[in-house]
């Protein structure tokens, strides 16, 4: 598969300045070319890419169809239990089989494509072709058409604590391996139980889909351009924080700790009510919380490489999956959490703490929109280039907010997969 | 589907209170549209659900969506928040609303769906449609004046563009 057709080599396209990864060139967020470039070689490259949480297709023949970059994917249920993802397009035209966000195929285990009824088993075979001997001895295809040389590409598929990943590439290593032992413990610690879903919606960005993750990234601008925080006094200065990577810097975590006085009486009492006095808020029962992980972690934002973010803010758990739209815009699709054995109190929580997410978020609504600014900024000045270099000009974890450590590591690993 | 789908017969309603209900929707849109939005959380009782849900989630009965209040002092941390807090490009809103549909009435509260439509204008004059959809409501009537216990903004769209920091 490959969408670069009709575009320059990458050399051509994109030099990268002499000082490395403290400086980003303006023009990867502009340019169609390097665009479909990132198509074939990040996301159908040797990377995972979310799909969708185990628990939304439970039952043999439950599909929903996604997107990973641009390509159309179909998650699927097998009868064995297991989960296949195939590319969702019919091999005769290129229609899409699945026009439905999700359903079922529990009854005939098979996709038939609605133009002309081309059918695919769940492995992406194709089985059957509508008047594949014609009609009365007319018509019909050549004798010699070999059905079993045309298939639906079919994806590698991983879980980790109910999150499905696929990758198109079989040089991909196995996903444990692809996060790496810290990336694995915090996703094993964010998803301590199973999964239920609590909402779901996405937020359309005015800017190409790198802006939104090195935002995810970035945890240098949340107590800036996230008022909503110093505001309402919910960073304190003493409260510890930092960032985590893996060994090879493709992934990230930053977190913040609200209380770090170990002998807080907090701890202890269960739902830690928010007191009037302490915050702004006319009604401080939205960050009313309970203190859901040993590690005393309030916030966490896990990204994952491309485009997966797994987030508790805290205990808003939920997960962002970055689809792109073309160069200049790309949309994040957020699926609200909760899990099975939570009371109707946590439950309540979680509900009321919605409000700091998602595109109405208190705390990540900007996430929106500032992207677009950057898109809107650049656009006259494509020769020019970021500057990232707080926090030095390494990657690496850190025990600071004060940093861009992970915005480089994104930039080393699209270094590194785009040869450039 | 909706439990207001499900409605029975509708009920007999005074004139004075649906002259009360369709003040309140006025009142409603235009404190929104016309930049009074301190007038927005008075239009709800003190205790309240506001809450904008996308239509999926809706039918599916899912509980978060993107926005959830249940009083009106959450309402007015909203206001204030994006009054002096949060970072946006100035815009407005113009609400077309339907004529609303009320579907029962039972234990002094009457249900109602209104259908909206919002067209939002940035700035710099770009105009879209931000969001269509339905309001489904619980409305009290106190001394000829309509209220909001419960709205649901249930958004015909899951997408939303850019941010919504303005209610719906």
């Amino acid at each position: 598969m490959t969408q670069v057709i009709s575009t320059r080599e990458l050399p051509e396209l994109l030099q990268w300045p002499a000082e490395g990864i403290a400086r980003v060139p303006m023009h990867v967020f502009t340019d169609p070319e390097i665009y479909a470039w990132e198509q074939d070689l990040i996301f159908r490259g040797p990377t995972w890419s979310f799909l969708c949480l185990d628990v939304e297709i439970p039952t043999a023949g439950d599909y929903i169809t996604t997107r990973i970059g641009d390509s159309p994917i179909i998650a699927v249920r097998r009868p064995d239990g297991g989960i296949n993802a195939l590319v969702n397009r019919c091999v005769h035209k290129g229609s899409i089989i699945c026009h439905q966000p999700k359903g079922q195929r529990t009854r005939v285990h098979n996709f038939v494509c609605p133009y002309h009824n081309w059918i695919y088993d769940f492995d992406g075979n194709l089985t059957s072709i509508a008047f594949e001997k014609g009609i009365q001895q007319k018509g019909g295809m050549p004798a010699d058409f070999d059905k079993t040389q045309h298939k639906l590409t079919r994806l590698h598929v991983e879980t980790i604590n109910g999150l499905v990943f696929a990758t198109f590439s079989d040089e991909t290593p196995p996903l444990r391996d692809y996060l790496g032992p810290v990336m694995v413990e915090h996703i094993e610690r964010t998803l301590h139980g199973k999964v239920k879903i609590l909402g779901r919606y996405s937020q359309f960005m005015h800017n190409n889909w790198k802006l939104y993750v090195e935002n995810s990234r970035d945890n240098y601008h949340p107590s800036l351009l996230h008022a909503f925080f110093s505001t309402f006094k919910l960073n304190r200065l003493s409260a510890e924080g930092g960032t985590r990577q893996d060994d090879k810097s493709w992934h990230h975590i930053t977190f913040t700790k609200r209380y770090t006085d170990k002998g807080d009486a907090a701890y202890d009492s269960g739902m830690l009510r928010a007191q009037k006095t302490d915050y702004g808020l006319k009604d401080p029962s939205l960050i009313d919380q309970w203190m859901e992980f040993p590690d005393q972690i309030t916030n966490s934002i896990q990204s994952i490489f491309p485009g997966f973010v797994l987030q508790q803010v805290l205990n808003s758990l939920g997960t962002r999956q970055v689809i792109t739209h073309g160069v200049d815009k790309c949309e994040l699709v957020w699926t609200m959490v909760g899990l099975e054995d939570d009371t109707e109190e946590q439950t309540q929580v979680r509900v009321k703490q919605s409000n700091l997410v998602g595109p109405a978020g208190y705390v990540s609504m900007e996430d929106g929109a500032i992207g677009g600014f950057v898109q809107k900024g650049i656009a006259g000045d494509l020769d020019k280039h970021a500057i990232l270099e707080m926090g030095g000009i390494g990657v690496g974890g850190m025990p600071t907010r004060a940093t861009e450590t992970s915005v480089r590591g994104f930039w080393k690993v699209y270094r590194e997969l785009m040869d450039v | 589907m909706s439990d207001a789908a499900s409605a029975a017969t509708p009920p007999t309603v005074p004139a004075a209170v649906s002259a009360a209900i369709a003040r309140l929707m006025m009142q409603y849109v235009h404190a929104i549209d016309n930049d009074e939005l301190e007038r927005w959380p008075p239009c709800f009782t003190e205790k309240c659900v506001y809450q904008i849900l996308p239509r999926p989630a809706f039918e599916q009965g899912h509980r978060v969506g993107v926005w959830y209040c249940d009083n009106r002092d959450m309402l007015e941390d909203r206001v204030r928040s994006l009054r002096e807090i949060n970072v946006y490009e100035p815009h407005v809103y113009r609400h077309v609303i339907g004529p609303t549909e009320i579907l029962e009435f039972s234990g002094g509260v009457y249900r109602a769906q209104t259908s909206y439509i919002v067209v939002r204008t940035m700035h710099d004059g770009e105009m879209t449609v931000f969001s269509a959809g339905r309001y489904v409501d619980e409305i009290v009537v106190e001394k000829d004046a309509a209220l909001l216990r419960k709205r649901i903004v249930v958004t015909d769209s899951a997408r939303f563009d850019t941010l919504v920091v303005i209610p719906i």
